[in-house]
């Protein structure tokens, strides 16, 4: 650096300030000049004037809609159906929506139970958006009752089989170095099949919402978050070592399983208060079994130790991997936010993708004949061929 | 969101049912349950919350209408028949005009019109009379006049395109007598004439009709976000109006409804009426009358309604399609002693 005198390196500084302003001051000249510059090239498309339905809640005799302006201009809802019938209505908020905000339309209306309605808001120049409900069916409403339920099916899909999963520890431990390394990497195949899928949900998501709101760029982000948090958390927990293993990756992979379930949770919660999901006991069991696998890929990192791990670490670990599908379920029950949504499954694969690379590393130090290995390789591709499997099955 | 988000899961878990399984399913769905009883419960309880809602909450105040109580009075009210007289000329003139139409409560359409209005002006001669109708075309796009009736075909408003600041007289012969129609005839013709460029064409016969209280219902729609589909039902071009400002008329002289149908897009439309039955003459012309409670209209049929109500009191009148009465196409009489 040069030794500049104090005052001149404040002075420097404060220039620094000179381009914001000067951008304060251009910005302010081309709002004043109105439409000028759009007269030059042509004329404006006229606004799109769709509204986003973001949540159609359903109550004894009443809808209720809640609709969020996307664009620029505000939206005023001027008129409101049912099943293609104008209704009366009142607004809980402004009937003139600005920009990103919203506001709730309430109906009576005497909806029809399990049979599908489609509510449909225009707008004052006539632009009509509609939503479809499958089935009508009283929303959930935010009751001790409902949440206690909601805490029940996230323990059920989430803490329980994982600690079920992590009872093979005992079993694991008995296996050679080469079939130790096998399951390692199947924890790996079926991670970054999770990511993959996650992934994938998250662009699907975020394509559906309105365009100021979603974006690949959304998706980036809660990946890049996830992703570097993990490299960030997985740094911090090993300390000045440079070699992360045993417990440390062990509580790795069930931070990545752990946000994984956070977005499971969020969409069984969330489908399930939009009444697009049938919580059976299939669907439960479903979960259930899928996660066991999940305990498996936990309980390989500390499989190779000398000591088993004291019962309260295995417990911590369950919870760190299975208690977030609980918190997702309340959050995707009761809350609504389709951007949360998005962010919740790009997290979810910025998480899992680290973890691979995590235990992609442990592997190929600690693997007999590392990464290029028959046992590394066929158990990685089991893993994905496993989950690809129940794929098959719903095809 | 796809339904379907689950499938995978959900057949993994039939392939494999679990021991445990029944038993934790059970206690996962007691919520869900509960659910569905509430909702029942619901649907059966909340009869006693209706006052505002159903067709009590359509009438008066409470409709979803625009604009003041004779607002209308120029598309429902003809001008009064006048007896045959030969040699006689009536003169009307029609300017297209682009206007924005506030024809639900807060919903804007771009309507192209005849004098400002959809329909436009309700043009009425006697058979025999000479009728000169001026178009002049203060609109953006070229347009015609096409009137249904007998007259020669240079006068048929399909050829003669008005271009914008220019204008064009149509005259001919009233005839046949009858309950006719007018409308541009320009091309794109679905857009011309969903835009709102038509009207109602009276002609009496030279023997005039008998008194009545007459009244012009034209039943319309409004395809407001342009998908080819009608948003708004209409008659005379404002929904629920007539449900708010129900048409008052006397039940000791006969009705007299010239209805016409010119609605876009839905191949028919019908009018209904509650509590009563009339005597319906196609395209008003004829010696055939039928007596019933419920007409059906393609587009561009219309015809003459002739009403002796029995009783006073609130008469519903209604497309019989209930999606068009439930998206603006329904009103009352209020039929007074």
């Amino acid at each position: 650096m040069h030794a500049d005198p104090p005052s001149r390196t404040i002075g420097w500084r404060l220039w620094a300030l000179g381009p914001v302003l000067l951008l304060a001051a251009v910005v302010g000249l081309f709002v004043s000049s109105g439409s000028s510059l759009v007269d030059l090239i042509g004329h404006n498309p006229p606004p799109a004037d769709e509204v986003d339905i973001r949540r159609v809640e359903l109550r004894q005799g009443e809808v209720r809609i809640h609709v969020t302006n996307p664009q620029s201009d505000a939206i005023t809802v001027a008129l409101v159906t049912v099943d293609d019938a104008i209704v009366p209505f009142t607004t809980e908020g402004p009937r003139k929506v600005k920009r990103l905000r919203s506001t709730t339309i309430v109906v009576h209306y005497n909806w029809v139970r399990d049979e599908p309605l489609s509510v449909g808001v225009t707008s004052s120049t006539g632009i009509q958006t509609t939503k479809e409900i499958a089935a009508a069916v009283e929303t959930p409403r935010a009751t001790a009752q409902g949440f206690l339920g909601y805490g029940i099916i996230g323990f059920l899909v989430g803490v329980l089989p994982i600690a079920l999963g992590l009872l093979w520890l005992p079993s694991l431990r008995r296996v050679g170095a080469n079939w130790l390394a096998a399951f390692m990497a199947l924890t790996a195949g079926l991670l970054s099949f999770l990511g993959v899928e996650a992934l994938a949900e998250a662009f699907d998501r975020q394509a559906v919402l309105p365009a100021g709101l979603g974006g690949a760029g959304l998706v980036l982000l809660g990946v890049a978050v996830s992703y570097l948090g993990m490299t960030f958390l997985s740094k911090s927990l090993r300390g000045r070592g440079t070699e992360t293993g045993g417990l440390t990756l062990a509580l790795l992979v069930a931070t990545g399983i752990g946000v994984h379930n956070l977005g499971e949770g969020l969409a069984i919660g969330g489908s399930f208060a939009a009444s697009e999901l049938q919580l059976g006991t299939f669907l439960i069991v479903g979960f259930m079994i899928h996660n066991v696998t999940e305990g498996l890929g936990i309980a390989a990192p500390i499989a190779e130790g000398n000591d088993l791990p004291r019962l309260s670490r295995l417990t911590l670990l369950a919870l760190v991997a299975g208690a977030p599908a609980i918190a997702g379920a309340w959050i995707g029950g009761y809350v609504s936010s389709d951007v949360l949504g998005v962010l919740f499954f790009a997290a979810a694969a910025g998480a899992a993708l680290q973890v691979v690379v995590e235990v992609s590393r442990f592997v190929a130090r600690r693997a007999p004949g590392g990464l290029g290995s028959g046992y590394a390789v066929g158990g990685f591709l089991t893993g994905i061929v496993v989950m690809y499997a129940t794929g098959l099955l719903a095809a | 969101m796809p339904k379907n988000r689950f499938t995978r899961r959900r057949l993994l878990a039939a392939a494999t049912p679990l021991v445990a399984a029944p038993v934790l399913g059970k206690l996962a769905l007691d919520g869900g349950g509960g659910n569905a009883a509430a909702a029942d419960h619901a649907a059966m309880s909340h009869a006693h919350r209706s006052l505002a809602m159903g067709h009590a909450a359509m009438i008066g105040p409470h409709a979803p209408a625009v604009g003041g109580p004779h607002d209308l009075d120029d598309l429902l009210y003809p001008p009064a028949a006048r007896p045959h007289a030969s040699g006689r000329v009536r003169e009307y003139t029609l300017t297209a005009v682009d206007r924005e139409l506030e024809v639900a409560p807060g919903v804007f359409f771009q309507a192209w019109t005849y004098n400002g209005t959809v329909p436009g002006p309700i043009v009425r001669a006697t058979e025999g009379d000479l009728l000169r109708v001026r178009l002049v075309n203060a609109g953006t796009h070229p347009h015609t006049i096409h009137f249904h009736g007998i007259h020669p075909t240079n006068m048929d408003g399909i050829f003669e395109v008005v271009e914008p600041g220019a204008e064009l007289t149509y005259e001919f012969e009233a005839r046949p007598a009858g309950f006719h129609l007018y409308h541009c005839h320009a091309t794109p013709l679905k857009k011309h004439i969903a835009k709102g460029l038509y009207g109602a064409l009276i002609i009496d016969p030279k023997q005039l009709r008998p008194p009545a209280q007459e009244l012009v219902l034209v039943m319309n729609g409004f395809d407001t976000d342009g998908d080819g589909e009608n948003n708004l039902y209409t008659v005379n071009g404002r929904t629920f109006y007539y449900a708010r400002y129900p048409i008052r008329v006397s039940r000791s002289q006969l009705v007299r409804v010239y209805l016409a149908n010119l609605t876009e897009f839905d191949l028919v439309n019908s009018f209904h009426l509650h509590a009563d039955f009339f005597r319906y003459q196609a395209t008003g012309t004829g010696d055939h009358w039928e007596y019933t409670d419920t007409v059906m209209q393609c587009q561009g049929q219309r015809g003459v309604l002739e009403i002796e109500f029995a009783h006073t009191g609130t008469f519903m009148f209604h497309a019989h399609q209930s999606e068009f009465t439930e998206l603006g196409w329904m009103g009352f009489f209020q039929v007074e002693e």
